[in-house]
């Protein structure tokens, strides 16, 4: 998926000129025609450029003071901390004046993505360049004020310096910088600066969205507010999909003061159906009037479907070896299975699992006069909606912005921003702006499931138990394929399109003498609910079963699980890594499972009924691989698990804000905890049954065990965080349960009941 | 009509009777720092103090505030809340933040009371609010901060 995110790197210009007294620099896919001078006075002027698709802007001003413009979501992570430290360290910039701004969905902002923990993976070197040739500009510009040759000049600080003199970036851009251009081959060739050398890279800092966040002061997108709006609350049909509103009438609304109307809501896209929206002065009034008022449906096709249903579904789709996307095939798994002596096989399961970002989805919409859409709300993916909407409204999708706002959670729900489309259909209807807002029980109802999956693994053993290949088959319902079918990845041999991102993690690094990866879609999933991206994707569930299943097999040749997996992590052939941003490979996953054995003490003697367990990750992808290795240790006690403490070491590579990135694996960690003991609902007629806290039961503080967590040395490609520390959290618990008592667990969340 | 104490000044609610103080708090009196989060007193993102006890704001009905002190974020003042604040950046505890007014009201509340809560204390009081990125560690890191007895793990 990286791949999608820089498209066409040859084309990459760094483009720089002054308008009104600052410098503005840019680093973007240029088309011919495109000039420095087009360019920033386009922006100056907020005009898209057909010509020039940045993918980083920056402006430095007549005080010295650095704008970096962010394209990415803040939900939690201070990505534009991270963002902004890359650029600060290469250009130079003295950290107290750099400010981050978040941007809106402005074409000129070229492509907005923020997920899949990609943000400092697919930036980093853009953002490096860009900062290196901005200090290339000022460092010229600074040896001319100086009357000192170039290659005397140093530049840090916000200073250009030589021989006891120095100039500051604002006097130098207040005198006015030339323009300038950079091709990608100039750009390539830039000097970046040596990982020792480094002033920012690598130390902690204090990220520039926590003080607003301790104080109450953080703008999120439920605190949006616009003159003479009006508030909307859905009437949500009993399925997903294919319901018809077929009565919506006041009904006695009437009596509740500040009730305004009712409102059927017809999209054009049909991501929304059947929904009914009550409009009123306040939201309280709304909640009100929408118990008064009087709507009834005709159900969906999928009103009766629950989750058994699902799973019985994906059992029967992953059990037969013809079903599926080859993913990974080599080695003949099936004459391997047909001629072993013996095999082993078992399913692992996973439960529907909620977003709930404790920030309910909501938008506020409104037309201005000249009939532009704007839509005020915090969103994970801009070019994802936007065509949505354009389609919704029948707009273009220059005529829609989306202003961002910080986000109560994201976690990948908001990577569609559905709820949108309601809003934005309300405020044309009204001719008034409407902010939509959906309470919890609605939130989880509307939410994109993290779908019920099931694994299919199938074993073949040699006499002494060793392992000659492994069949799996891997059955969900697939985000990509509803929201994003054009991301849709080719199989081996033209056996179909699959979902890459409900598949990663079972293309493991292990080496096997035969392996086979079927992608299978739940197409029951697929018509029942919209299945979302949940933090870890993929990974998150399927690691699951592939690290449990790694454990079923060390125990059935008798080897200590640690030692059955560095047998198989020995970096051969395209294990070894094909890139920079997996340089190394296996090895690495090796290195930090060696690591964690040391730290955690594995194979120390534990009480009755507690026990170790380990599990290991690569993260989101192959491509991009963040290198983890955990230990669980718990304590078993009649049906009711203890997780006494967990150890995490991490290879992400170069690590960015050690602080950060320590936040990070600390929250990725417990929601690896809480998906497996804590969280789980399921499908009832047609909809999740668990909606609030009153049954869906995220951990809480007194939940938390104690962490050790450990960032290798790397000064490696970075790679991303945000997910990668969840995956192995839950296949390590389940490996310390069987340690501990000899009970394996195959189900998500885990019930020893 | 409803007159009550906010942050230290008297103030009325048009709103009904049976409108929660959440919503009066927010959009009414425009004040956007105490959050909505599950709407059933389980999350703990409305928390304000009414008389100095930390208490859910998306269940209370405005009439039930008439003529008593109510607290919020942006009112938050006491020495334990300064102190609070202050242990939030130091410590760098928020992720996203959303639930960080109703976690900053709540250990308020715990450190008058109890100025140097134990461990234990800590916990208890502060398990009803729910962290959904999950940055406990620090929260309860901050909280021994401000009250004088933590080291810190930022």
């Amino acid at each position: 998926m990286s791949r999608l995110m820089n498209p066409d790197l040859s084309r990459r210009r760094f483009l720089a000129g002054a308008v009104g007294g600052s410098c503005i620099m840019g680093l973007g896919l240029a088309l011919p025609g495109c000039s420095p001078r087009g360019a920033v006075e386009s922006l100056a002027a907020a005009r898209p450029d057909a010509t020039f698709a940045p993918s980083l802007w920056y402006e430095i001003d007549g005080t010295g003071a650095t704008h970096i413009f962010i394209t990415k979501a803040e939900m939690g992570q201070h990505v534009g901390t991270a963002l902004a430290r890359i650029v600060a360290e290469e250009l130079g910039a003295a950290w107290s004046q750099v400010r981050i701004t978040h941007v809106d969905s402005h074409p000129k902002w070229g492509a907005m993505v923020t997920g899949g923990s990609w943000s400092v993976h697919t930036s980093f070197k853009a953002l490096s360049q860009a900062g290196a040739a901005g200090r290339q500009l000022l460092q010229a510009a600074g040896a001319a004020h100086l009357g000192v040759p170039v290659e005397a000049c140093t530049v840090a600080e916000g200073q250009v310096s030589a021989g006891g003199k120095s100039v500051s970036f604002g006097t130098l851009v207040s005198a006015g910088l030339p323009e300038a251009e950079l091709s990608a081959e100039a750009l390539d060739a830039l000097p970046l600066k040596a990982p020792e050398a480094r002033q920012l890279l690598g130390k902690s800092v204090a990220a520039l969205d926590i003080p607003a966040k301790s104080a109450g002061e953080a703008v999120y997108g439920l605190d949006a507010t616009l003159p003479n709006m009006v508030y909307a609350v859905p009437l949500l049909p009993p399925t997903r999909y294919g319901s018809v509103l077929t009565r919506l009438e006041d009904g006695t609304a009437g009596s509740v003061p500040g009730f305004l109307q009712t409102l059927r809501i017809d999209d054009p896209s049909e991501t929304i159906q059947g929904w009914g929206l009550v409009i009123a002065e306040s939201l309280p009034a709304a909640w009100k009037a929408a118990e008064k008022v009087n709507a009834e449906w005709t159900p969906g096709p999928t009103a009766a479907v629950d989750e058994a249903a699902i799973l019985a579904e994906g059992t029967r789709l992953a059990d037969d070896p013809g079903e599926g996307v080859r993913v990974v095939d080599h080695g003949e798994i099936d004459s391997v299975l047909a001629g072993a002596t013996r095999t082993l096989s078992a399913h692992y399961r996973t439960a529907s699992a909620l977003h709930f970002t404790l920030e309910p989805q909501n938008a506020l919409a409104h037309f201005d006069e000249a009939g532009h859409c704007h839509i005020h709300g915090g969103n994970q993916w801009q070019s994802l909606i936007l065509p949505v909407l354009s389609k919704a409204l029948g707009l273009g999708e220059s005529d829609i912005t989306l202003h961002q706002y910080a986000l109560g959670g994201g976690y990948g729900r908001r990577l569609f921003g559905d709820q949108m489309i309601p809003a934005a259909l309300a405020a044309r209807a009204l001719g008034r702006p409407v902010k939509l807002v959906l309470n919890r029980d609605q939130d989880s109802r509307f939410d994109c499931v993290r779908s019920p999956s099931v694994c299919r693994f199938d074993a073949a053993l040699d006499a002494a138990g060793d392992v000659l290949g492994i069949d799996h088959g891997v059955a969900a319902g697939w985000p990509t394929l509803s929201m994003a079918p054009g991301f849709l990845a080719p199989g081996l041999n033209d056996s179909g399109r699959f979902d890459s991102f409900s598949v990663s993690g079972a293309d493991h690094w292990y080496t096997l003498p035969a392996h086979r990866v079927r992608a299978i879609n739940n197409p029951l999933a697929q018509k029942t609910f919209l299945p979302g991206w949940l933090r870890a994707v993929g990974p998150g569930w399927i690691g699951w079963g592939v690290e449990s299943f790694m454990d079923e097999l060390a125990q059935a040749q008798g080897v200590d699980p640690i030692d059955f997996r560095l047998a198989r992590l020995d970096g051969a052939g395209t294990n070894g890594g094909d890139g920079p941003a997996n340089e190394g490979g296996a090895l690495r996953l090796r290195a930090v499972l060696e690591t964690v054995r040391e730290r955690s003490g594995w194979g120390r003697s534990l009480p009755k009924g507690s026990g170790l367990g380990v599990a290991v990750a690569h993260g989101q992808e192959r491509g991009m691989p963040t290198w983890t290795a955990c230990v669980a240790e718990v304590a078993v006690a009649g049906d009711a698990v203890s997780v006494k403490k967990l150890w995490q070491v991490i290879d992400v590579g170069t690590v960015i804000d050690p602080g950060g990135a320590r936040a990070q694996a600390e929250g990725a960690m417990l929601w690896g905890l809480s998906l497996a003991l804590h969280e789980g609902t399921a499908f009832e007629a047609g909809q999740v049954r668990d909606r609030n806290l009153d049954r869906y039961t995220p951990l809480r503080m007194k939940d938390v065990p104690e962490l050790d967590i450990h960032f290798a040395e790397s000064t490696a490609f970075p790679s991303g965080l945000g997910e990668p520390p969840l995956i192995a959290v839950a296949p390590a618990i389940g490996n310390a349960i069987f340690a501990a008592t000899g009970k394996r667990v195959r189900d998500l969340p885990i019930r020893l009941s | 009509m409803t007159e009550f104490m906010l942050n230290g000044t008297p103030v009325s609610s048009a709103s009904p009777d049976d409108t929660p103080l959440l919503w009066v708090l927010r959009d009414e009196l425009d004040l956007k720092g105490t959050k909505f989060g599950c709407g059933i007193a389980q999350c703990g993102a409305c928390t304000v103090h009414l008389d100095g006890t930390p208490t859910r704001a998306c269940v209370l009905p405005v009439s039930a505030v008439a003529g008593r002190q109510v607290t919020t974020i942006e009112g938050l003042a006491s020495d334990a809340g300064e102190a609070l604040k202050a242990a939030w950046v130091s410590e760098q505890v928020p992720q996203c933040g959303y639930c960080q007014s109703g976690q900053l009201m709540t250990a308020a509340a715990l450190l008058e009371a109890n100025p140097s809560p134990s461990d234990d204390e800590i916990v208890n009081a502060m398990n009803g609010n729910l962290c959904r990125c999950m940055a406990y560690g620090r929260i309860k890191a901050a909280v021994k901060v401000a009250a004088g007895r933590g080291e810190g793990q930022a």
